[in-house]
């Protein structure tokens, strides 16, 4: 049993989504400790872009009863 | 199973109270972390189920003992309570013992645990919500009003400068500036001088309401329980040099890589052994509603009580930040039953995870209530041991990942056992790594934190080879579950 191509892609771009954080935090130069209105870039995407954009990719994935 | 059941099993108050004071403290992996509690059990949730042949012995062990880990971080947070609330630390052991051995085996409790989740979820929030409204501060200003400080000090109002504190857990406190500390309970404390080439090591035995004068660079250990005054206006010991130090954690490097990718293969791993895949519909968009909802309470928490109480985090009590926030920010009036509610949202999180994870342990281990009671008990019993909370919860979520997710790349019962085999071998050398070899490299040092990191790929490459070999594989299948 494959896995269906909806939730295989799902599942990429989540993975994606959570490595972008330590990739974004470690890297040099830093481009985390950017501040966009006061707050740094890092903590813009791991709480609040990473998180609505992950949630919402679930959703879409589990209340598709197709797959 | 419905989504938000799921859910459950991963929003155990350890993690949730972790995730608080590691931003609270400005430690640098708390951003990663964060959202790897949040991706983690949503990978689970997409993930598709397993198929019966995925279990296998090795595997149903690993849960048992990853259930077992679970209960014993939570545990440890019940502890925190009980100190917190100046009881001892064991009857909030035994209390949540006590309750997590009952509530399980009540009728409907499953029933019930579902819709108990997203209103402790929500009960979680709300003080949150009250102190933003009350305050009229954003999180994101609260932000960036905590990381604008030029320096981290103990506030006039602070607990630890008025009656003072207990700490939850030993701690050595490293002294930025000269301070005088008031001991309020009897012992020896160690002070280690670092003023000359060589460091000096004192032992003072003092008496309650004795004072010990810290110069800066002085280390001071303390054990757990004692209570400590320190000066008003003084920098927190321990505490990030500055506002800007919080916020951008100096000791980010690209040397953090493999222990961050570590701890987001640990959470990823421990979720997919753990977390059960859900029926699929409409209603299951309340599971990822919920676990964004506990998730941002979590870091909301860690953040307001940076910006409003440096000082919380200094004790090291999990709890400390979501306890005492409210009665700091918005005083006691208004704060203590915000914080009592917060509580309450706590202790309804243990109820309906210990629920979920009898269930977990019942499906992969049989539903004999004598496991359970087992499995408890051995909790409560590891809860003695000067543990820390989130390297135990650690070590439950990686040794399920170990051992569950190769049998999910398997073809077969027998191929899954040999990928569990190989994987639990794995992670119990490099586990037991600092104990066998104390003076090992620095290099290895994250593999030995997060083990799961190298277990779970060689338990899947043990289980494809041994897949290609017998013809029993399937090169697309790929992470299924019950």
């Amino acid at each position: 049993m494959s896995v269906p191509r909806g939730r295989r892609t799902a599942i990429a771009v989540l993975l994606v989504l959570l490595a972008g954080a330590p990739l974004l935090a470690l890297a040099p130069a830093a481009p985390g400790a950017v501040r966009v209105a006061g707050v740094s870039l890092l903590w813009w995407y791991t709480g609040l872009v990473a998180p609505l954009l992950a949630t919402a990719i679930t959703i879409a994935v589990l209340v598709r009863r197709g797959e | 199973m419905t989504a938000l059941a799921a859910a459950a099993v991963w929003l155990q108050p350890v993690l949730l109270a972790t995730l608080a004071l590691r931003v609270a403290a400005g430690d640098a992996d708390a951003p990663w972390l964060a959202l790897g509690a949040l991706i983690a059990p949503l990978v689970a949730l997409v993930a598709p189920p397993r198929r019966a042949s995925a279990s296998n012995p090795v595997a149903a062990a690993a849960t048992a003992a990853a259930v077992t880990l679970v209960l014993a971080a939570d545990f440890m947070v019940a502890a925190d309570a009980a100190t917190l609330l100046g009881a001892a630390p064991w009857l909030g052991v035994a209390l949540a013992a006590a309750l997590s051995l009952l509530v399980p085996l009540l009728p409907g409790a499953r029933r019930v645990s579902a819709p108990a989740l997203a209103i402790a979820a929500g009960a979680l929030l709300l003080p949150l919500v009250s102190v933003a409204l009350t305050t009229g501060t954003a999180p994101w200003t609260a932000w960036s009003r905590g990381g604008l400080r030029p320096s981290l000090t103990f506030p006039e109002t602070s607990g630890w400068v008025r009656d003072g504190e207990r700490f939850a857990r030993p701690a050595r406190l490293t002294f930025a500036e000269g301070q005088r500390v008031t001991t309020l309970t009897a012992g020896v404390y160690r002070v280690v001088e670092r003023d000359a080439a060589e460091p000096t090591v004192r032992e003072w035995r003092l008496a309650a309401g004795e004072t010990l004068t810290l110069r800066p660079g002085d280390e001071l250990s303390v054990e757990a329980g004692a209570r400590l005054r320190f000066e008003a206006g003084r920098r927190v010991p321990g505490a990030p040099a500055s506002g800007i130090a919080w916020a951008d954690a100096p000791a980010r490097s690209p040397s953090m890589l493999p222990a961050a990718f570590g701890a987001l293969a640990t959470l990823v791993g421990g979720a997919l052994a753990l977390v059960p895949a859900p029926r699929r519909g409409p209603p299951a968009a309340a599971g990822p509603l919920v676990l964004l909802a506990a998730t941002a309470a979590a870091v909301g928490w860690g953040v307001y009580a940076a910006a409003t109480a440096p000082d919380l985090a200094l004790g090291g009590s999990l709890l400390a930040p979501i306890l005492s926030l409210p009665l700091r920010a918005l005083g006691p009036r208004t704060g203590a039953p915000l914080a009592v509610l917060a509580l309450v949202a706590l202790v309804a999180l243990l109820l309906t995870a210990v629920v979920a994870l009898r269930a977990r342990l019942a499906a992969a281990a049989g539903s004999a209530p004598t496991r359970w009671a087992a499995a408890v008990s051995l909790a409560a019993a590891l809860t003695a041991a000067p543990l820390d909370p989130w390297r135990v919860l650690a070590l439950g979520l990686g040794v399920a990942a170990a051992a569950g997710t190769p049998s999910l790349v398997a073809g077969g019962r027998a191929v899954g056992l040999v990928g569990s085999i190989v994987g639990v071998a794995v992670f119990v050398a490099l586990a037991a790594m600092p104990s066998v070899d104390p003076a090992m490299g620095s290099w290895l040092e994250p593999l030995a934190r997060y083990p799961a990191l190298v277990a779970m790929p060689l338990g899947w490459a043990a289980a494809r080879a041994l897949s290609a070999m017998t013809g029993r594989g399937d090169a697309t299948q790929s992470i299924v579950r019950k």
